[in-house]
């Protein structure tokens, strides 16, 4: 990748941190210089189970996808990540356990990625950058409970219109097996719904 | 014909993808009823051809899995170079379709590979899908075999053993020609093709 295309990433990186937590210019610059362009190939395993993640990813072209592998293989749809918002698998990331589900790519992806030991170092020098993984990790619980709550309380229908409502552009994007998974419903409802929702 | 084995894999695996894109991005949206539309009583709906891609895909995909691993055990030297061979020269002559995406020669589609136009649609689609996904990821497989003595039988004749690479190239060219198909059935006429 070129520095011309390396550089609306950065802008686009930026965005997204200022929209969290934004950071005195000398510490932006050193956060910038930690991250390096990345891509994979569609149907690439970024994290395996077992592995622990050490890297965090901006993605800026494609969607991933984590998913949780229980034994006879059957399997569970935890998140999909698209432009442009952070990847990897974010627990394993923060607590240095093993991940306990993949990372893919569904799509040929593009991302800028850092470590965690750069992510470390920013945090041991600088308070403003612990409060921006305090706050991103904040969010991203929030985020987690609330699809809890969907998930044990909402209807096949309103977990399908949450989603659309949400993120409505992932329909053409994603195949429907993997969207029928992550609302917990099985392929036939999920196009059922499809045909007979008005969005 | 001889072939870089790389390029050759690189070209049909960007087939592939974008076989793979139109289904996410159009076949699994489409309403049911315009899927299911038969041009006339005697053609296929795109239902019928992405069926027909299917029966083919159950057919081929264990057959090239299966030659894969044989020869990835064997430990066969890989050539860079995959010269066709010519049978599985002809069968992909024969599917091939012209830049308007119209099928050069008529064939008739043999009996157990025919579909009603009753089969669900979604379940089509989905098992469409998941075939593109694994023929992707044997293409990337491939590349760790050789292409010209790695073999699979055909379909209609398994003791009939085809080199990998024409496999690969006639299945693309037979997935192209139904996708064509499908969307004219379906009354699409973008990407030029008619």
């Amino acid at each position: 990748m070129t520095n011309m295309e390396f550089s609306p990433a950065i802008d686009q990186l930026k965005l997204f941190i200022d929209g969290i937590c934004p950071l005195p210019r000398a510490q932006w610059t050193e956060m910038a210089a930690a991250w390096q362009p990345f891509t994979a190939k569609r149907k690439t395993v970024l994290t395996k189970t077992g592995e622990t993640e050490n890297y965090l990813y901006f993605v800026t072209e494609g969607v991933q996808r984590a998913f949780y592998l229980h034994e006879n293989d059957k399997e569970a749809t935890i998140v999909f990540t698209y432009p442009f918002s952070f990847s990897g698998i974010a627990d394993s990331f923060l607590t240095r356990r093993p991940a306990a589900y993949f990372l893919e790519t569904l799509t040929a992806s593009s991302f800028l990625r850092t470590s965690y030991v750069q992510m470390q170092d920013l945090m041991n020098k600088y308070h403003e950058v612990q409060t921006l993984f305090f706050k991103a990790t904040a969010f991203a619980m929030a985020g987690v409970l609330e699809r809890q709550i969907e998930l044990q309380c909402f209807s096949a229908e309103e977990k399908f219109r949450i989603l659309f409502k949400r993120s409505p552009h992932i329909l053409h994007l994603i195949p429907h097996k993997y969207l029928a998974s992550y609302l917990a419903v099985d392929a036939s409802t999920f196009s059922k719904l499809l045909s007979t929702v008005k969005i | 014909m001889q072939h870089n084995s790389n390029q050759l894999l690189d070209k049909l695996y960007r087939q592939t993808s974008s076989f793979m894109d139109e289904a996410v991005q159009r076949w699994q949206m489409m309403p049911a009823q315009q899927f299911s539309l038969q041009p006339s009583p005697v053609q296929w709906s795109a239902k019928q051809c992405l069926a027909h891609l299917n029966s083919y895909g159950d057919y081929y995909l264990p057959a090239i899995e299966a030659a894969i691993r044989k020869a990835r055990q064997k430990k066969k030297k890989v050539s860079t170079v995959f010269t066709t061979g010519w049978l599985g020269d002809y069968f992909t002559k024969m599917m091939q379709a012209d830049s308007n995406g119209q099928p050069l020669k008529k064939i008739k589609a043999f009996k157990k590979y025919v579909h009603s136009n009753n089969e669900e649609g979604d379940k089509v689609i989905a098992v469409f899908i998941d075939q593109q996904e694994k023929m992707m990821e044997l293409m990337e497989a491939a590349r760790e075999v050789d292409l010209n003595t790695t073999r699979a039988g055909i379909s209609i004749a398994p003791v009939i053993q085809l080199q990998l690479g024409d496999i690969f190239m006639f299945i693309t060219a037979h997935n192209h020609r139904h996708l064509c198909q499908a969307k004219r059935a379906a009354g699409i006429y973008s990407d030029g093709l008619k």
